[in-house]
């Protein structure tokens, strides 16, 4: 088969990869809602297009932000910056690198769990053909991500140096960066999938999935991280790099994408001779023979899709029948943790508050005394991130959620289930502040109470985004974008709502007593109101 | 001539009209429409205690759409459906609490292991321990499914998975069994089994209301088939009600049905094109 021949029938693979990908996480966000019909025939080529319209539009929304993130970096030299660009490039590759990552392991569940399409297997094709398909279809899966990168990276260091050679360096810097962040994704996707499908539940498969999930967090705050400290971290860096004879840049250069980043700023700067620069030299060749491997590796690992990639049926076979019991809410929320934490972004969705709040924490670290507005702030932001919550455990319950509706369940028992797991994964961004209150003074004692009134209105809040999100099927695509955002927007506000009576109770009073029980006050007021609403509903 | 000669106990229509108590199954002027297309038109329809009530029709008739409205999957158009005299729409949760329901191609959290996927029914509907570790152990043991208890649904065989949709659905032994072409994925030992089981839970008192396209097995399993065409039952009764129906003394349940559908001459028509092409082809 030609290769343009298996590029074209890649499409089809491709289409049906990521109309799974949608399909399983999407059975009440964009058709359907509760009670309504998710999967009533009548929608079902629309569903298909639509999905599939989700998909491009997806990848074109991320590569419009992998191209930003990646060109960010560039600015100091854009704007005038007289040094080197080596911790510009580094840091261009290492965002790059991470978003591949976390978008490739998104939309790989569907590859790695069951192979692009095992109808390709079924045609009078042979085996290479097949693989070839396959191979095209799992690069359309980043193709507009890996090009966006690469070509801003090569653009803005040709722009930058104004010579063709380091923009030819860096094209090669680029293809070896994205190979790796390829590779990793499979990897990644690979382990924790067949961690999840591939055996018994046991503790040992729960560590792991913690580990990767651990690991997937450090990405996340990686790319975080280094948004937030790309301006004080490229002179600091790009300093460290041009001092001859300093350890530390010596170590550095040995260290991936720090190897690449100095080589093509060497390159630009004419090979400069110096210890780092031929360490790092070194390095990059290392780097492309272990690319030349994590390619090959791909590349088989994608053959064999075919030949079925899941997991398949463990090899532990259960002796017993006993099932547990628990109240139906806890059932339900025990049910959405598991179906949750088998899927790498919802599972790290779980641990998002939690994270949110320690950033916060950290930015504000080197203040003496812990303010009640930092608690405020930290505590607020970590609920509007819990906000997303309400949504992904909807979102989770995809087709399987037929299953639920046929047993007798009430409204109320899934808005709390799903709440009370909401409001429990935002506990440890108020666990994380009563630890920094134990190692730093308190500026004011009142300020403990700040975090109770936010897990109060962040129950608050999850509970009502819960309910509009099950109970409303909205009609056409416009409605659903504007419901969905009111949806948000009203959880938000009642968030804010408690943050900002203590914020404007405080300035007229400068009465911390008087401000946290007005905050108290409120945020009890608001649970209370939306829990009788779903009552009543 | 093939006789009605069911291999399970099916109850005759004197018994079952010994033991009419109210029906539990009961749909009046049941229409699903989706846009222009009318999926079901005013389905009449009536599941008495004892019975084994087979839809017959073809693709597309309404097997499927009249299955999901009584197990509360969906709402009906127009019309109502009760079932052990809960209205499945005004009063979902009661109405729910009587159905087992199985679906065509097995709907479950795939996430989940058997295991939990039982924890977590059993716990929504409150069972009791006993009763659910009892007939947890029966029914895996009946289908061969203890060594995959542990296993991610996901992982399993389309085989396998219908076998744990059976054992979810008949968990909670509820009075009303739902089930949409039950048989297709299972080999024939679970078929039997699962055969079995739907006799004795109508000895019981129990209903079942049964989806297929097989003539055999609509033929062999039920006290009543109903042929759904076009949204619509066009006949229900045994056997000899759907022959005298017909019109069609002796004829097979397959004759019926093409007769009663009007496929008949329509099929003759498709064949005979087929026929002609094909010897056209190779006469080329």
């Amino acid at each position: 088969m030609k290769a343009a021949d298996a590029w074209r029938l890649s499409a089809i693979p491709y289409s049906e990869m990521a109309f799974r990908s949608i399909l399983q996480n999407s059975s009440n966000m964009w058709w359907g809602s509760f009670g309504r019909g998710s999967s009533e025939a009548s929608g079902r080529d629309d569903l298909v297009k639509r999905a599939l319209r989700i998909a491009r539009f997806d990848k074109l929304v991320i590569t419009a932000f992998v191209i930003v993130a990646a060109s960010a970096p560039f600015l100091p030299q854009v704007l005038g910056a007289s040094y080197g660009i080596s911790a510009s490039v580094t840091l261009s590759l290492a965002v790059s690198f991470a978003l591949i990552v976390l978008y490739g392991v998104q939309t790989l569940s569907s590859f790695v769990t069951s192979g692009p399409s095992p109808v390709l297997s079924t045609l009078p094709l042979v085996r290479e053909d097949v693989s070839l398909v396959n191979l095209f279809s799992f690069v359309r899966t980043s193709d507009y991500l890996v090009v966006g990168s690469v070509v801003c990276q090569v653009f803005f260091v040709s722009l930058v140096t104004g010579s063709a050679l380091p923009g030819l360096f860096m094209l090669f810097a680029g293809a070896v960066n994205s190979v790796m962040g390829v590779g990793a994704a499979l990897w990644l996707s690979s382990v924790f999938y067949r961690s999840i499908l591939g055996s018994k539940r046991g503790k040992r498969g729960g560590v792991l999935r913690l580990a990767l999930l651990l690991a997937w967090g450090v990405v996340v705050l990686g790319i975080g991280v280094l948004f937030a400290g790309a301006g004080y971290m490229i002179p600091l860096v790009q300093g460290v790099l041009a001092s001859p004879g300093v350890l530390t840049g010596s170590i550095l250069s040995l260290v991936y994408p720090f190897s690449l980043g100095i080589s093509v700023g060497s390159i630009a700067q004419g090979l400069a001779a110096t210890l780092v620069a031929r360490l790092a030299l070194g390095a990059t060749v290392t780097y492309l023979l272990i690319a030349v491997v994590v390619s090959r590796w791909s590349m088989s690992s994608i053959a064999s899709f075919p030949e079925g990639a899941s997991g398949t049926q463990g090899t532990d076979r259960a002796r017993d029948t006993s099932v547990p019991l628990h109240e139906p809410v806890t059932a339900y929320a025990l049910k959405d943790l598991r179906a949750t934490s088998a899927n790498l972004t919802s599972a790290f969705l779980l641990a998002l508050p939690a994270f949110e709040t320690l950033v916060i924490l950290l930015i504000r670290a080197f203040l003496p005394t812990l303010g009640a507005s930092t608690i405020l702030v930290a505590m607020t932001l970590g609920g509007m991130v819990s906000l997303i919550l309400p949504l992904v455990l909807v979102s989770t319950e995809g087709t399987g959620f037929d299953f639920a509706k046929t047993m007798p369940l009430r409204m109320r028992t899934i808005v709390f289930s799903k709440a009370l797991i909401a409001t429990a994964v935002f506990l440890p961004a108020a666990a994380v502040v009563y630890v920094e209150s134990l190692l730093k003074p308190l500026a004011s004692p009142f300020s403990v109470v700040i975090p109770l009134a936010s897990i109060l209105a962040v129950a608050a809040a999850s509970t009502l985004e819960v309910r509009l999100f099950l109970g409303f099927a909205p009609r056409g695509r416009a409605m659903f974008a504007l419901q969905e955002f009111a949806r948000m927007a009203a959880g938000a506000g009642i968030v804010l709502l408690p943050a900002t009576i203590y914020a404007i109770s405080y300035i007229f009073t400068f009465n911390h007593i008087l401000a946290t029980g007005a905050m108290v006050a409120v945020a009890s007021a608001e649970l209370l109101a939306v829990a009788e609403f779903v009552r009543r509903s | 001539m093939l006789t009605f000669q069911p291999e399970v106990y099916v109850p005759s229509s004197a018994e079952v009209s010994r033991k009419v108590a109210d029906a539990l199954i009961e749909a009046h002027g049941l229409t699903k429409t989706y846009g222009s297309f009318g999926a079901l038109n005013g389905l009449d329809l009536k599941v008495l205690p004892g019975e084994i009530y087979g839809l017959l029709g073809p693709n597309g008739a309404g097997k499927t759409t009249t299955l999901r409205i009584t197990a509360g999957l969906i709402e009906p158009t127009a019309g109502s459906v009760a079932v052990s005299g809960f209205d499945a729409t005004k009063d979902p949760i009661h109405a729910k609490a009587q159905i087992g329901y199985v679906a065509e191609i097995p709907i479950l959290y795939e996430s989940l292991t058997p295991r939990e996927l039982l924890e977590f029914e059993a716990s929504v509907r409150g069972l009791t321990r006993d009763h659910v570790n009892r007939r947890a152990r029966q029914l895996a043991e009946a289908f061969e499914v203890v060594a995959a208890f542990d296993t991610p649904i996901a992982t399993l065989s389309m085989g396998t998975k219908q076998k744990v949709a059976i054992i979810a659905a008949l968990l909670h032994q509820p009075p009303v069994l739902l089930l949409d072409e039950p048989l297709n994925s299972l080999d024939a030992r679970s078929s039997r089994i699962l055969k079995e089981l739907l006799s004795l839970h109508v000895q019981r008192g129990g209903a079942v209301l049964f989806s297929t396209h097989v003539m055999e097995i609509a033929q062999r399993l039920c006290s009543r088939i109903g042929i759904i065409f076009r949204g619509k039952i066009v006949a229900e009764g045994d056997l000899d009600q759907l022959r005298a129906r017909a019109g069609e003394k002796d004829a097979t349940l397959e004759e019926v049905f093409m007769k009663l559908t009007n496929e008949a001459s329509e099929v003759e028509n498709t064949v005979r094109t087929l026929r002609e092409s094909f010897f056209d082809d190779e006469g080329r």
